[in-house]
């Protein structure tokens, strides 16, 4: 038995390391020289042809592929905020409920259990201009008599995106930090009621540092399959009107299967791995820092 | 004695309007779905209606009739939809969750060289979108042959689930002390022993949860499905859901329907374990 | 009375069809792997493989089942890997050029008197190259204009109608007419005169039929882009001039064909041009509130005297990887057969040989609404033309739907946007290597 030399961390390891390399770095590599070359799928030769820089020398110089990258850090940011946000809310709104916890927390995922590519169908035809739920219940409030152009008003659509990819993920967030909320330690909280605090300053001072960790994780989960959002703009605008609510995925799909051009879509591909890279490097660094914290205080 | 009556009143009204709060929140993230059961038992005349009909005037089973009656006959293949996609995501839930415990360990109760930055590559791996994914995957499946089986797409869901269930699992084994092991170990079992009986018993809710998250990524994927599944031999649910789409047509009542045969089974399993799922998640975000 | 000679000169075709019917042969022992177009309405065919299996002894494997789109990305990705040996492929009229040289010539295994009940127009179509690479099933695309009639029999409409424009009020039959209609019909929010598919291929389709029929080019003899033309601008302005006279929803330019089916349905619209598949949809109360007062009309005209008719239909192709061709051919002429497609048809969707049109036309016999939108359709494909047989289609339009959308919202001017449009299918065109 020579194998089980190894050491052990490495055995353990491996079934990892073995899976995550044959079907993500693997094909990555093949991807990453398929940037390189104008390569088209219908014509499958072109994969041999080299050309170097060429497919991210015309990434650099267009334009509408800057503003899609523009406005894809845009929406990831404002998404993951708000959702972090209303996660914490309605975290802190559950766990003050001493009954139904056990409803109360499926109801909170039960966004989750709606595929992506269903929540896109869903939002579509909720805010349809002619006879969606949203703007039917507007105007049977009264509250507009305008059929409110939900999916083709630039901000409109950015809006209305964002709301399917809030209702669909926040629940990521609110189990979370109903996770901390649940495992924290009532004490210092008690302490800080005796010695005069107001709510907020308990909230700012006790348990906000306590959750962060917990905050943090969720984002940086959230951060890993953002791409998810693909499935849900896909099917509400596709990016459009008039590339108005275009993001890197939308491109990169229309490019690479409509348009056939594997190679500069995977060039495109590649700037848009480097920024979730960027993105989730960016929390796991502050998830450290959170922890470092935590693990300080107490 | 004033002063106290008055701050009661005042706690009790902040309390009632919390609740109101919490019942709106719930009732914005039912909806939707709500919308969804009610809209696969209305015919369509009603739910694209305009003035809208907000109480509906019929409801019917119709929609789910249909989808059993066999393809040919306005139905989908939708058994083997289901079959395929329970043995998909439950055998790769599986394996991503022996995967990863196996991973998890390792980083919890060893010391070996670029720890971190072998954990961080491998959470950086599932930054990858499964759209850019998709093809060079497709590429190399088609070469060894494992276009449209179970068991390419246990294997994609098992990478895309893995990094996730380590990073979990590793965190609820380092809350497990070290000395439990040990002192079993003193007692004569061995290291295999001591794990099974010690620290995977204590570090269970924290396998439940991975497991619930890496279920419901793998039952609800959709972007890897639609290029490396093809015929009922391996077609998931949210693949079939395009089913209902034809080139100029949508049957909107029908994808419900179906819609509601995905939920209910992520639904019981959810409610079932999300006891775990909670607790499970604690640790994990602590020590890291 | 048109429809009275087509009768007679398909009974006259039916003769040496049924000396055809019998072309299955005897393949006994292959086995034929087939990717097939799934949804509701492609199914009940697919029942039929079983006959021609018993047949010919052959058995079909089915390896794949997608939707349009999902297949077109299917076949993609297996030209790029060099995996064609699977046998029989479903395919599109507008996707087909996409795929140059991967299906073979069906002629070459196919006798002639097989292929002559086929609607000329559709063969043609079929045709590129001088290669016949696929054959129609019934699942014919041309539009027609779909209304609702209690308009036009509302007697306070009509004079009002005239008053302000001129002329009475009649179903319309120039683009023009229809424009006027509709901005006299509206009443945003809760009305609308007309409607139209705002994106991706859909709308690039309307604006090259509206092109067409306004006696522009899309590319012109040399394969350069040519709609930027006077014509085009006419065309585009149709289009922008109704968005802007709030006469279509506004939320238009991100509909596709479901929506406006949806929004018909709802008796919310009043003229829709539209396809077939729609016909059965429009007129059940099930599904439609406008169910009993649904008519319909021919494609409108044009500034130039031409009908509007972009047109597109399902088919069926042979690999040419395929290792037993004959047995595939057999297979695909089976499933476009009279009885196929007098299957097919029975649900709705147009036929494309010329004894099931009469088939389907004596068969609605005593239903009005039925004969009525066959009818009319019968009109619409006699002017049908298919897309540019160009492989860059799918990819011009991608650069010029954005442009459109951009003039429909004020973005751009008309000019502006196909301009640019026009340049960047340039140098599609040129990165393809087509100019």
């Amino acid at each position: 038995m020579k194998a089980t030399r190894l050491p052990p961390h490495v055995m353990l390891l491996l079934p990892a390391v073995i899976v995550l390399a044959a079907v993500v770095v693997l094909p990555l590599l093949l991807s990453l020289w398929s940037s390189f070359t104008p390569f088209r799928l219908t014509r499958p030769d072109s994969i041999y042809n080299f050309v170097g820089l060429r497919n991210y020398e015309r990434i650099f110089i267009d334009t509408d592929f800057w503003i899609a990258f523009g406005r894809t850090v845009l929406l990831l940011t404002v998404a993951l905020n708000l959702e972090m946000l209303l996660g914490l809310g309605l975290a802190l709104l559950v766990d003050r409920q001493t009954r139904g916890q056990r409803a109360l927390r499926t109801i909170l995922m039960f966004p989750m259990m709606f595929s992506p590519i269903l929540v896109g169908f869903q939002f579509k035809f909720m805010f349809n201009d002619n006879v969606g739920l949203i703007n039917n219940a507007l105007q049977s409030l009264g509250v507009t008599d305008q059929a409110i152009p939900w999916l083709i008003d630039g901000a409109l659509a950015f809006t209305a995106i964002t709301a399917a990819e809030v209702w669909s993920s926040t629940a990521v967030f609110a189990i979370f930090i109903l996770a901390g909320l649940m495992a924290m330690p009532r004490e210092p909280q008690e302490a800080a009621r005796v010695d005069g605090c107001t709510p907020w300053q308990t909230f700012r001072y006790v348990t906000w540092p306590f959750l962060m960790p917990f905050a943090f994780i969720a984002m940086t989960i959230r951060s890993l399959d953002v791409a998810r959002a693909y499935d849900i703009i896909k099917i509400m605008t596709d990016g459009g009107p008039a590339g108005r609510t275009e993001v890197l995925w939308t491109l990169i799909a229309r490019t690479a299967y409509s348009d056939a051009r594997m190679g500069l879509a995977n060039a495109m591909a590649y700037v848009a791995i480097l920024l979730s890279v960027a993105f989730t490097a960016f929390f796991f660094s502050q998830l450290g820092k959170a922890r470092a914290q935590v693990a300080g205080d107490w | 004695m004033d002063a106290n009556k008055t701050a009661r009143v005042r706690k009790r009204a902040s309390a009632w309007a919390l609740n109101v709060t919490l019942f709106i929140a719930m009732a914005i993230i039912c909806l939707p779905g709500l919308w969804i059961v009610l809209n696969s038992l209305r015919p369509t005349v009603e739910i694209m209606a305009k003035p809208p009909i907000w109480i509906p005037r019929e409801l019917s089973l119709q929609a789910y009739v249909d989808m059993f009656s066999g393809v040919g006959q306005g139905g989908i293949p939708v058994l083997e939809y289901f079959r395929n996609s329970v043995i998909i995501a439950v055998t790769s839930t599986v394996i991503s969750l022996a995967v990863g415990m196996s991973g998890g360990y390792a980083f919890a109760r060893y010391r070996f060289r670029a720890k971190s930055g072998w954990f961080l590559g491998l959470m950086l791996t599932r930054t990858v979108p499964g759209i850019a994914l998709s093809l060079p995957l497709f590429f190399l499946y088609a070469r060894v042959g494992l276009i449209d089986t179970h068991a390419g797409m246990i294997l994609a869901y098992t990478a895309l689930n893995v990094p996730f269930t380590i990073w979990l699992i590793d965190g609820f084994f380092r809350q497990v002390p070290r000395d439990l092991a040990e002192a079993a170990q003193i007692d004569g079992c061995t290291r295999w022993q001591a794990f099974w009986q010690v620290e995977f018993p204590l570090a269970r809710p924290g396998i439940a949860s991975a497991g619930i998250f890496a279920f419901l990524t793998s039952w609800n994927e959709f972007a890897l499905a639609s290029q490396l599944t093809r015929s009922t031999d391996s077609k998931t649910l949210p693949v079939g859901l395009l089913d209902y789409t034809a080139e100029f047509t949508i049957d909107w009542r029908g994808m419900c329907a179906l819609a509601v045969v995905m939920i209910i089974p992520a639904l019981l399993l959810t409610y079932a374990v999300q006891k775990h799922l909670v607790s499970g998640l604690t640790s994990g975000a602590i020590k890291g | 009375m048109k429809l009275l000679t087509t009768v007679s000169s398909a009974a006259l075709a039916l003769a040496s069809v049924a000396a055809a019917q019998d072309l299955p042969g005897s393949f006994e022992g292959v086995t034929i792997e087939a990717k097939l177009i799934g949804g509701q309405q492609y199914e009940p065919l697919y029942a039929r493989i079983a006959e021609w299996e018993e047949a010919t002894g052959a058995t079909v494997d089915v390896i794949s089942k997608k939707n349009h789109f999902e297949l077109d990305r299917e076949i993609k990705s297996d030209i790029a890997i060099g995996q064609l040996d699977w046998c029989v492929g479903s395919n599109h009229s507008s996707f087909a050029p996409q795929y140059p040289g991967i299906y073979v010539d069906l002629r070459d295994y196919l006798p002639e008197e097989a292929l002559s009940d086929f609607v000329p127009g559709n063969i043609e179509s079929a045709t590129l190259n001088d290669r016949l690479v696929m054959l129609p099933r019934a699942q014919f695309d041309v539009s027609a204009l779909y209304y609702q009639k209690s308009l036009y029999e509302d007697e306070d409409n009509k004079t009002a109608f005239e008053e302000e424009y001129g002329y009475p009020l009649a179903v319309p039959d120039t683009w023009d007419q229809v424009a006027d209609q509709a901005k006299f019909f509206a009443d945003a929010p809760n009305f609308y005169g007309t409607q139209y598919a705002g994106k991706e291929e859909a709308i690039a389709g309307r604006f090259y039929e509206i092109l067409v029929a306004n006696g522009g080019e899309f590319l012109n003899e040399d394969g350069e882009p040519a709609f930027n033309s006077e014509a085009g601008v006419e065309a585009l302005n149709w289009f922008v001039d109704l968005y802007q006279a709030e006469a279509v929803p506004a939320g238009v330019p991100n509909y596709l064909w479901d929506d406006l089916g949806q929004g018909f349905a709802s008796g919310t619209v009043a003229l829709n041009l539209d396809w077939p598949g729609w016909a059965g949809f429009f007129n059940d109360p099930d599904s439609s509130k406008v169910a009993g007062d649904v008519g319909v009309a021919p494609p409108p005209k044009g500034s130039a005297g031409v009908r509007s008719g972009w047109s597109g239909f399902h088919g069926f192709s042979v690999t040419e990887d395929c290792a037993n061709p004959e047995a595939a051919a057999s297979l695909v002429w089976f499933l476009t057969n009279a009885d196929s497609q007098k299957l097919e048809s029975a649900a709705g969707p147009l036929p494309s040989r010329q004894s099931v049109w009469d088939h389907v036309i004596a068969e609605a016999e005593g239903d009005a609404y039925r004969t009525d939108v066959l009818e009319t359709f019968q009109v619409a494909a006699e002017g049908a033309f298919p897309v540019p047989q160009t492989p860059a289609w799918i990819e011009i339009t991608n650069v010029l739907y954005p442009e459109l959308q951009a003039a429909i919202l004020g973005d751009a001017t008309p000019q502006e946007a196909l301009d640019t449009a026009a340049e960047e299918a340039t140098y599609v065109l040129e990165d393809a290597g087509e100019l």
